[in-house]
Order: C-alpha cells, then structure tokens, then sequence
C-alpha cells in the first residue's frame, strides 16, 4: 500500500504555478519579472520565503521557455530558439557610422558612373596567349620595363641625360605614389568629417 | 587620452578591429578590482562574482587608490586598457563598509555607478554551499521578484542594471542542458520602518524533477554566494550618454511581414482579404437544355460537324452573360475560392 503511494507521489508534482499578477519574460535574456509583492520577510522565515518565490519563478521561467520557445533537438541536444530582447539596454559602444565616401566615390555618384564589376586578377595575354596577372610578380602592367631595347621619345625625355630605360618604370612607381596620397587625403577627410559630425554628449559636454 | 594607435602587423591590427564598435556587439567584459582597503568579505564577495561571470572577465589582484566617486579617471583608464565596459569595485571604510561598486561604462566612459552596501552578518561565499556548482560560463536563469522593482524608479534602475550584468551573450540558440541556475534577484516592498528594503542576491542550483507532466517539475538548491545588499551613493547616467548608448542600428530589427502574427500561444496566424465572388464564372452542373447557343455556333458545329466535345468547351465560357442559369449550391464547385474577410489559421 505504501509502496504504491510511493510510486505515484511523483506523478502528482504540481508543475504550474499560479500568480495574482502573472509574470513577464525576456526570454532573449532568461529573465522573468515578478511584480508580485514579496511575502512579509522576518529572519527567521526569509530563506525559505526567498527560496520558494524563487522557484516558482524558474519553474514559470522553464515552463515558458519550453512551451512557448520553438525546439529542435539535434544529436547535441535540445536547442531552444530564443526571440529577440525586448528589455532595452545600453551598448558597450556607440553604434558604427558608415564608411565616409571617397573623391571619387562623391564625383562618380554626382556623374553617375556605376562602380566597375569585378573581373579577378588575371587578364588573358594575346602575345604569349597566356593568362598573367594584371599586376603584382609577373604583371601586365610591367611590359616592357625590361625589354632590351627601348624606343626613345622625345617629347617626353625631359632631361636628356636621363637614362630612358627605367621611364617607364618610373611612371608606374609615380602612379602607384599618386594614389597613396590620394588615400591618405580620403582618411584625412573621413576622419575630419567623422569628428565633427559625431553628434551627442561629448561635444556638448566641452 | 590615449593617442589612436596605428597597428604595426596582422596580429595586433585583428586585435584593433576587435574593439571596434559593431554593429551586434559582444558580451561585456567585466574588470573586478579593489580599493586600497577592502574587507575579507567584500573581497570574497568579488571573487565569488568573478567566478560567476567567468570567462569574460578580468580580475586585479593589487589594490588601487581609486575613489569612484570622486574621481573615476582611472577606471575609465582601466576599462579602456582592458576594454572592459562593466567594473565591480571593492572597498572598505568605516563609513561605508563592505563596499561593491557596480560601475557601467559607455565607449570607456562612466555611464552610471551604484553603491551596494554588503550586509557582512548574511553574506555567506559559494564554498559555503557544498554542493555542485554550475559550470563555467553558462548563461543564467535571472528572476526579479518583488512590486518595488517596478514601482520604485532606484529600484528599476537597479533591476536593469543586474539583467545588464548577468545576462551574459546575447545568444539566439540555448541548449535546455545549459539551464543549470538561476539568480535571483528580491526586494520587499517599502515600508515606513523600511524606507529602503534590501536587495537579496541568492544564486541556485536548477532540478528537475519527472513530474507525470510534459513539463518537469523544478527544484532549486542554494549554490551562493547569499548576499544582501543596501543601496547606497548612485550616479546617474548622463541623458545624453545614454540616448546614445540606447541607440538600435537601424536594419537590424526583423521586417514584420504583413498580415501575419503570432498569438500568445504561439500558433501563427495569417489573414488573408481577397476579391468579390464571381458567381457568373461558377463551374455548375452541365446541363444540355441549359445551353445557350448563338446563331454562329450553330453554324459551325454544321461545318466541323464532329464536335461534341466543342460543346462541352463552350459551356464554360458562355455562361458569363446575364442570364444566369439556376444553380443549386450545394452542387457548385468554386474554381478559385476568392472572398472573405474572415481570418484564417495558416498553421
């Protein structure tokens, strides 16, 4: 007889809890809010009296979670998909202002040139017919830099004692050091315009 | 000030772009350290804390002369050495004794400060417990019980300071496994003789029970550490900084589709608006002495004069006119089932 009891006592374990107020959830963040004032607390009975609130309130919190929250169970477990929070809370940082546009980028969108696709690094040479990259070891963009003999122009020799093998060499290099400045102008600028147009707490505080 | 570091290699430029600002930020670091003097208790309460919030944070071991409140320059030094955003700072005086500072920052600098007395009688450590532990980095339950949480504004206040403190990663998936324990945050209400109720701190153990039910039954044991906190000096944010630090990048949140919703149960509902029935185009039963026949379609059923499926063909169509055959509605098939306002459940 008192086996059997035994046997069913946890069958009958009450699994709801009922509350005058009824509790609100921030699932996002586990987090049950109970605005139910707390039983009066004296020493004596506050443990218990803190211990049985709490677990009430995890007991609605699971209960929650795994009726409301959809489940998927995978060889790793049972995985509850948790909604977005609803409790607003401070950033560690401000939010990301966008990337300030470059020179170029204000003047093709005043023209309305669209950005040119992406076609890879390699460019199909018609002399060797073979592809080669378009720069870097080996690039296209380096022919004829040691070719061995090189057609001298005139109009473009300024000092004429300058040696006309490494012009075109040189031309390059001028290219590549004209679009480093241009980069550093566009930080510059970024930067600038990024100061200035934080708005908020700092500028007015100084 | 610190002066913008340029990165000099890969390595050090990767750990840079990590404490940028982001669009879904990271979890919180949290920095424990302590005043010049700090009590045996307030600095086992801070090691207890530290373990609770374990990896993501940081503890010194050598003491600092800093006053918060007066002065919290360092701390903001601090934080951003250590790219820290939350700070727990322990002192002891005789005035305030057993001090716990929680301290918020935003972009490195003091967002709002609290100062929560610890009631040194009640405090009892986690190893006080002799229990099981749950394990390292797991996310919380996190309970507040208690009508002052939401009626008192310092007590609010407190209350989304906690959740920010212990909520850890925002995280869309959780296994149910990693449920182990719950913190749970209590206050009483306001009295006359207690203006100012202390804020109980318990942390527990979760167990689940088979309960006949689907849902298990819950059990909780106490895991610590058992603190009592009195709330004392706090600093506001300022309303600036905080309207900046509250911002939502805009294009995060989920476009809400139109017409469908979810109701409390969790059961999807969609609700669907469409036309007018066009009773003219019913399919009905086809009947020959119900069809109507023009002078040209007589004629040509004489030329192609094998067509009785051309007439089964045309009945369809030629029933759009005014005159409308006798329908029995019990019999009509609705080709497309195009009006009604009701709503309708999806799923």
């Amino acid at each position: 007889m008192s086996t059997e009891m035994e046997v069913d006592e946890p069958q009958r374990l009450p699994v709801t809890v009922t509350k005058p107020i009824p509790l609100t959830y921030d699932l996002a963040h586990l987090t049950a809010f109970d605005s139910n004032p707390l039983p009066p607390l004296t020493p004596q009975s506050l443990e218990q009296t803190l211990h049985s609130t709490s677990r009430d309130a995890a007991q609605l919190l699971i209960n929650q979670i795994l009726t409301t929250v959809p489940l998927t169970s995978t060889q790793d477990g049972v995985f509850a998909t948790l909604p977005a929070p609803i409790t607003p809370l401070p950033r560690e940082k401000p939010v990301p202002k966008p990337k300030e546009p470059t020179t170029w980028e204000k003047f093709a969108k005043k023209k309305g040139i669209a950005a040119k696709a992406k076609d890879g690094k390699m460019v199909y040479d018609e002399v060797s017919g073979e592809w080669v990259p378009k720069w870097g070891y080996k690039g296209n963009n380096k022919n004829g830099e040691d070719d061995w003999l090189v057609e001298v122009d005139e109009s473009k020799q300024e000092d004429v004692n300058a040696n006309p093998r490494g012009l075109s060499r040189a031309e390059r290099v001028e290219r590549v050091r004209k679009n480093e400045r241009q980069q550093r102008k566009n930080e510059k600028n970024a930067a600038a315009s990024g100061a200035s147009s934080s708005s908020g707490y700092k500028n007015r505080r100084r | 000030m610190l002066q913008a570091v340029k990165p000099k290699n890969a390595r050090s430029k990767r750990a840079l772009e990590a404490r940028e600002p982001k669009l879904v930020e990271n979890e919180k670091t949290t920095l424990f350290l302590r005043g010049t003097t700090a009590s045996a208790v307030v600095q086992d309460a801070l090691g207890d804390l530290h373990s609770l919030k374990k990896p993501q944070a940081i503890k010194f071991q050598k003491k600092n002369a800093v006053h918060p409140f007066e002065d919290a320059s360092a701390l903001e030094f601090f934080s951003r050495k250590n790219d820290a955003s939350l700070m727990v700072f322990a002192s002891h005086s005789k005035k305030r004794p057993h001090n716990l500072t929680f301290v918020r920052f935003f972009e490195y600098q003091v967002l709002d400060m609290v100062e929560l007395g610890l009631d040194a009688e009640s405090f009892r450590k986690m190893q006080d417990f002799k229990n099981a532990k749950a394990g390292i980095g797991l996310k919380p339950l996190i309970s507040f019980s208690g009508a002052i949480f939401e009626n008192n504004p310092v007590y609010e206040r407190m209350k989304f300071m906690f959740l920010d403190f212990f909520r850890g990663n925002t995280v869309e998936e959780i296994d149910v496994e990693a449920l182990q324990y719950m913190i749970s945050i209590s206050a009483a209400d306001a009295t006359d003789e207690e203006p100012n109720p202390k804020i109980h701190f318990r942390c527990y153990m979760l167990k689940t029970v088979r309960s006949g039910h689907k849902l298990p039954r819950v059990e909780l044991e106490e895991m610590g550490p058992r603190m009592d906190f009195k709330i004392g000096r706090i600093q506001e944010a300022n309303p600036d900084m905080l309207k900046e630090a509250m911002k939502k990048p805009k294009g995060q949140e989920m476009r809400t589709k139109k017409n469908i919703s979810v109701d409390p149960m969790g059961d999807k509902i969609g609700r669907i608006h469409v036309d007018r029935q066009d009773l003219g185009k019913l399919q009905t039963r086809k009947m020959k002495g119900l069809k109507k026949r023009g002078r040209d379609e007589v004629e040509e059923e004489d030329n192609a004069n094998d067509g009785s499926d051309l007439e089964m063909d045309d009945d369809d169509i030629e029933m759009g006119d005014d005159s409308v055959p006798v329908v029995s509605p019990k019999r009509a098939r609705v080709s497309a089932p195009k009006k009604s306002r009701v709503p309708e459940e999806l799923d």
